[in-house]
């Protein structure tokens, strides 16, 4: 090896080496949402069960307190989520959905007849109990755990999820 | 394979014979360490635009948001700090460099005929870069750039004729805010990278058109070449330069960010940039009505004659001329490190400036601190309401401006004590104190005209677990909830079977009204019903002299009202939240746990 070419196996070494030392940092720092947890919620109660009828659909709002990036916010509302009360000595005495779409994450609304859930983004459909009346979106809407609490008038408990848009099966966001 | 890629590649673009021009660069004498500096300057100016690139995809630029996106960036996201204090460091390398360049191109005489035109674009770039200082250095809207630049600015304003109006298309209002900094922001991120890129074109073809200028005593060294001697070089120079950032960062673990911006602030040191502090010893040599000779006038000279300095040789001999432009800036260069050397020794020397950046490190440390804990964090409304909601912050503040005037806190005080001491103020520590000696300073004992407890005093025949209790008793009203009324009180658990209450009432409520449990009368006194607590107190302090509290006292006699545009809610607040230990990081004294007992014992 003579000077020229130490000089030209150098100069390529040497500035791979500084172009390194900030390209992984600045890579990690790019990637850094992906360290980023999806929040875990917990059962909140909603709403009391006297103030649903049975069959009737209502939404309501989840109230939670958000940390978004370097803001913490007070609690306030951070989602929606439908109800559906069901007939006595039904399995579930309450059902709920997010109004997440799992098509493509709009919120789901209910047809103008009233008698269907409804996205007007894409028009995905469903019946009340989530099943979906036309192939627009891959899965049926995403039902959340529910409790009812003991009282006589009991609340309901619901845990608020985020779930992956577009799959076949209902995958919580981590 | 690869080969015919390039080919293909080479006969649509004529890549090869650009890199081959790029390359090949004949330099007279050979290479030279001493050729680095615009090399190095150009890798430092690339590290500056993508670390600051990468900023830009966090940084939030308003006064609500700059302060909590920088905090996010330095202290919660993968390597920010290391990309921040690359980009902090970096800036202040480039002012190094520079003036490591502009030596050597004036050593070299590489200013004269026919390049007066690239040291035209070079001076650009100088003041370009000191442009991004400048612009950079406010965006993180913490205290060291919002005070800095609010001088750099108001400097500006105080330009002859045109300054007020330039300062306020500047400043952006006739305010500093929002619109400072987005046109801050603006100004460091389109504008003046835009015309550093173009000056920098031009200054490197122009420097290409008329070659390097040849040592004078190149002697018979044979001519070199850019690729790949005079290149190795300039790298290992670009990674000398990465080293010394490396090295600054990691021991520095980044950049500085200091509490959030606060315009009511008035003790804050404000210093700018080092590279700028000869201006700013600069300016003190010229007090009152001469200032602008500092702030403007030495400087636009300065200026001139840099840009003049490729002429001078049309009035003088070439090597007057060269000699005179090297005096020139040697001196300069001594004149700004004199400078430098005596702001710094003088702020070295100077208790006050130190006491305050003690205070300033302070507020810095407990706004990251609180930033970071979970339960408080940066509130919606912006980072300045980080140190603002603070009780140990702000409430101490308040505490200290309005109250300490007459009262004592912990022993200690503004002037002569004419009230009580408010160390523990609604807990059972304080109460006991007051049930055991009244007339002791911490309680009424600066206080003559409200002799009554020191008159009870003298009669009680109350033991001391009596007293114990009866401490307890009145140290639970404190945790009363404001909504809450005197019966539905009476009614909660823990209050009637209280050992303290037939104590209390039968001794404290000859006088002290508490409706529904006792009636007073013997002498007057304030109603005690949620004594102590916020609600109570925020009333003491804004009406003491109603008729529940002391209005039976001579006007004179009473405490002054404070109205709620003197002490704000939030005052108010974070004073009884600091009186009550009710703050991130609070000390947890023996009394304070007694009176947790006393509350859960009584329940709410």
């Amino acid at each position: 090896m003579n000077r020229r070419d130490l000089y030209r196996f150098g100069t390529i070494a040497l500035g791979s080496v500084a172009a390194l030392v900030l390209a992984v940092p600045g890579v990690a720092y790019l990637l850094d949402p992906l360290r980023r947890k999806s929040k875990q919620g917990d059962f909140a109660p909603l709403a009391r069960l006297s103030e649903l009828q049975v069959g009737v659909p209502k939404v309501v709002s989840v109230i939670e307190e958000r940390q978004d990036a370097w803001v913490r916010y007070p609690k306030e509302p951070v989602g929606s989520v439908w109800l559906i009360r069901q007939p006595e000595r039904s399995k579930a005495p309450v059902i709920a959905f997010t109004t997440t779409c799992p098509h493509l994450g709009c919120a789901i609304n209910l047809s103008a007849d009233g008698k269907s859930f409804y996205c007007p983004c894409h028009t995905s459909r469903f019946d009340f109990s989530g099943k979906r009346l036309n192939d627009i979106p891959p899965r049926a809407m995403d039902s959340l755990e529910v409790k009812l609490s003991t009282d006589g008038d009991p609340w309901i408990l619901v845990k608020y999820q985020r779930f992956r848009s577009q799959t076949e099966e209902k995958v919580p966001l981590a | 394979m690869l080969n015919r890629l390039a080919d293909w590649l080479d006969i649509r673009t004529g890549y090869r014979a650009l890199l081959r021009e790029a390359l090949d660069e004949p330099i007279p004498g050979g290479a030279r360490w001493r050729y680095v500096f615009g090399s190095a300057l150009s890798t430092t100016f690339l590290i500056q635009l993508v670390t600051g690139l990468l900023l830009m995809f966090s940084y939030a630029p308003s006064a609500s948001t700059a302060w909590g996106s920088v905090y996010y960036i330095s202290d919660q996201m993968t390597l920010g700090w290391f990309i921040r204090g690359i980009h902090h460091y970096g800036s202040q390398a480039m002012v190094v460099l520079l003036v490591l360049h502009l030596i050597q191109v004036l050593w070299a005489g590489a200013y004269r005929r026919p390049r007066e035109v690239n040291w035209w674009f070079g001076m650009a770039l100088m003041f370009l870069t000191l442009g991004f200082s400048l612009t950079g250095y406010l965006l993180p809207w913490d205290q060291k750039g919002y005070w800095a630049t609010k001088v750099a600015t108001n400097i500006v304003g105080g330009t002859p004729v045109l300054g007020p109006s330039l300062q306020k298309v500047i400043v952006g209002g006739p305010d500093y805010g929002n619109q400072t900094l987005t046109r801050f922001y603006g100004l460091h991120v389109g504008v003046l990278p835009t015309l550093f890129v173009l000056s920098l074109a031009a200054h490197v073809a122009l420097f290409r058109r008329h070659g390097l200028t040849p040592p004078r005593r190149a002697g018979n060294r044979a001519t070199g070449h850019f690729w790949p001697e005079q290149l190795f070089m300039d790298t290992v120079a670009s990674l000398a330069v990465l080293g010394v950032l490396l090295f600054l960062v990691l021991s520095e673990h980044g950049a500085n960010l200091d509490a959030p911006a606060d315009p009511s602030s008035s003790d804050y040191p404000a210093r700018p940039e080092w590279y700028f502090l000869s201006l700013f010893q600069l300016l003190k040599a010229f007090p009152g009505k001469n200032e602008v000779v500092g702030t403007i006038l030495i400087p636009t000279a300065i200026t001139v004659v840099l840009l003049l300095i490729p002429l001078f040789d049309r009035f003088l001999p070439d090597t007057l001329a060269h000699l005179l432009a090297l005096g020139f800036v040697v001196a300069l260069v001594g004149g700004v490190g004199y400078l430098t050397y005596e702001a710094w020794r003088s702020d070295a020397h100077d208790k006050f400036f130190q006491a305050g950046r003690a205070k300033a490190d302070e507020a810095r440390r407990r706004a990251l601190r609180l930033a970071g804990d979970p339960a408080v964090g940066i509130p919606p409304d912006g980072a300045a309401y980080v140190l603002l909601r603070d009780p140990l912050t702000h409430g101490r503040g308040v505490l200290n401006a309005k109250c300490l005037g007459c009262h004592y806190f912990d022993g200690k005080g503004r002037g002569r004590q004419v009230a009580s001491d408010l160390k523990g103020h609604g807990s059972y520590a304080w109460v006991r104190g007051l049930l055991e000696d009244p007339k002791a300073p911490s309680y009424f004992g600066k206080v003559p005209q409200c002799d009554g407890m020191a008159e009870w005093k003298k009669n009680s025949k109350l033991s001391k677990k009596q007293l114990d209790d009866v401490a307890r008793f009145v140290a639970s009203f404190a945790a009363v909830p404001p909504e809450m009324t005197p019966e539905e009180w009476l009614n909660s658990p823990g209050v009637a079977d209280h050992p303290g209450q037939e104590p209390f009432v039968k001794d404290c409520g000859r006088c002290h009204v508490v409706d529904g449990l006792t009636e007073g009368g013997y002498r007057d006194a304030p109603k005690l019903f949620a004594w102590g607590s916020k609600q109570w107190t925020s009333r003491m302090i804004h009406k003491p002299g109603s008729p529940d509290l002391y209005g039976y006292l001579e006007k004179k006699d009473q405490m002054p009202a404070f109205t709620s545009d003197q002490l704000t809610e939030n005052d108010v607040t974070t004073l009884i939240r600091f009186l009550k230990n009710d703050y991130l990081d609070a000390p947890k004294p023996q009394e304070s746990r007694v009176q947790a007992q006393v509350v859960r014992a009584t329940g709410p």
